[in-house]
């Protein structure tokens, strides 16, 4: 019953930001392009009756053609839950970041930097979190080529007398 | 004599620091002994989880999630299990759901043991930090009879559970006994000491709104007055079995941040007690495919961490490896609050406010 109401909402939504939505083992999911994330955002933040207004989680996704931003939405008030996807191109992933919204996307949009090279525009901090700053490569891709086992066995052996 | 031209001081804190509960480093600008800016910066331990279970089968990733918030192993298998139950559909025996009830219970006791004791270890309080350990050393035997390991138990499987062997029966038994002494000692020793009051009442105020804001979750964010947790909100497992409270403080302090880890292990053990009172005989393990093969899809899924919530999101494609495993660690995200919140206050608060966030930096740095 909530759920409906919700949908229906989200549906609303979908239409004014030219969006899809899909239903994934009972969860709403809402897939919008880059330009839109702000507004589809704002909206779904100021739902009457069943706002999603706790960012739960933010995290890149690569789906090899082009890549996503996954947001987690839901409320401390209610059961609500949604769950949005911002399509990202590969050769150029930049998205507005969502720290104007919520402040706790800070670490969140950092670490997807880090991890995929999305570039979180009017971010106040976008540095990597977790690798070191002149590192190269964004680990979490498909693309990125990790040493093959033979390889780090060599790296470890050592030589007698060393 | 009159100082003039005072300077401003960037102090390294970490990552050996004792205080800082692993390899946490923060880099704090002082004026003269007032914190004006301090910047975190994580990655001494990141070990790139998310990326190694890209090359793992979906059962061989269980023993790293043990690493993720290692005092509380218990709770990330099963945060994890439940995930990939819930991507293929599996439904687990009662008992297996009870035994994960009570181990789940146990470790989030004995992770908050931790928080009271090193909380109070970090105001140089070293009884507390010996008697919360002393009873932790409990629960660690009792892992160590079922799963053979004390930190990281690995005690879950896709679909059920290990049965825990005879003597542990007895042994939670006496330890469910000594419960009511053993928090009257922690209130008499810690939160009642004058001290420990004086460095912790009204240090470090996180308004509700801030925390809202920040996506804080757990026991901090009921500390700041929001009565929120995900085994009432969204009941998962059997939580809506049991009859527990939710504890809320309202006081957006240090103090209270440290004793609702108090008031929630009160509700622990109501909920092994009533557990143990009403599990069920049978099997502990649900008839799953040798070859765990989840089917095109995705889920997201959460469970109440002892430091928060700890969410898994599984993108599959397939085959027998996950395509994604997003973990949404509870720590790292509370920790962000830390440059927001500990502005204005001298030094030793800094320690103080760092200690009842209870990050575990496995979590944090994944």
């Amino acid at each position: 019953m909530e759920n409906k109401v919700l949908k229906e909402q989200v549906e609303k939504l979908a239409a004014l930001v030219s969006g899809e939505v899909e239903e994934i083992l009972g969860e709403l999911v809402l897939k919008v392009r880059a330009p839109h994330i702000i507004e589809t955002l704002t909206g779904a933040k100021n739902f009457p009756n069943f706002p999603c207004d706790f960012l739960h989680d933010l995290c890149g996704l690569d789906l090899v053609d082009h890549l996503e931003v996954v947001y987690q939405l839901s409320s401390l008030r209610g059961p609500q839950r949604l769950r949005v996807k911002a399509i990202v191109e590969r050769e150029n992933p930049v998205i507005d970041s969502v720290t104007s919204l919520w402040q706790g996307a800070n670490f969140l949009e950092r670490e997807a930097f880090d991890m995929f090279g999305i570039n979180f525009k009017g971010h106040p901090n976008l540095k990597r979190i977790y690798m070191w700053d002149d590192f190269e490569g964004y680990p979490l891709r498909k693309d990125y080529v990790t040493e093959p086992i033979e390889v780090r066995n060599i790296v470890r052996t050592r030589i007698e007398g060393e | 004599m009159t100082i003039e031209n005072t300077e401003e001081l960037i102090l390294n804190m970490g990552p050996q620091h004792p205080s800082m509960h692993g390899l946490f480093r923060m880099v704090v600008n002082l004026e003269g002994e007032t914190v004006t800016k301090i910047e975190p910066k994580l990655g001494y331990l990141h070990r790139g989880m998310e990326k190694l279970a890209e090359s793992r089968t979906y059962a061989q990733f269980i023993p790293y999630t043990d690493r993720l918030d290692y005092l509380a192993s218990p709770h990330n298998n099963w945060a994890y299990v439940q995930t990939v139950e819930k991507l293929m559909g599996v439904e687990i025996p009662e008992r297996a759901e009870y035994l994960r009830v009570i181990f789940g219970e146990l470790a989030r006791i004995a992770s908050h043991q931790v928080c009271i004791a090193s909380t109070a270890l970090d105001m140089a309080g070293w009884s507390a930090w010996s008697y919360a350990f002393r009873d932790r050393e409990r629960i660690c035997d009792m892992y160590e009879m079922t799963a053979g390991s004390r930190l990281t138990v690995n005690i879950m499987r896709i679909g059920g559970i290990i049965e825990p062997p005879a003597e542990f029966w007895p042994a939670l038994k006496s330890f469910l006994n000594d419960t009511p002494e053993m928090i009257e000692e922690y209130n008499g020793i810690f939160f009642g000491n004058e001290i420990a009051q004086g460095r912790l009442k009204s240090v470090g105020i996180l308004s509700k709104e801030l925390a809202e804001n920040l996506s804080i979750t757990g026991p901090v964010l009921r500390a700041s007055g929001v009565n929120y947790d995900v085994r009432k909100a969204e009941p998962y497992s059997i939580y809506d079995r049991f009859d527990f409270n939710v504890p809320v403080r309202y006081g957006c302090d240090s103090y209270d941040r440290t004793i609702i880890r108090l008031d929630e292990i009160v509700e622990s053990i109501k909920i092994i007690k009533q557990a143990v009172r009403d599990i069920p005989e049978g099997p502990v393990m649900a008839k799953v495919p040798k070859v765990i093969k989840p089917p095109v899809g995705e889920v997201y899924h959460r469970v109440e961490n002892p430091k928060g919530e700890l969410g898994f999101y599984i993108v599959s494609d397939g085959t027998t490896k996950p395509a994604r495993v997003r973990i949404r660690p509870a720590t790292f995200i509370n920790l962000q609050m830390l440059p927001i919140v500990c502005l204005g206050w001298k030094i030793q608060d800094v320690v103080a406010i760092f200690a009842t966030l209870d990050a575990v930096l496995g979590e944090v740095d994944k």
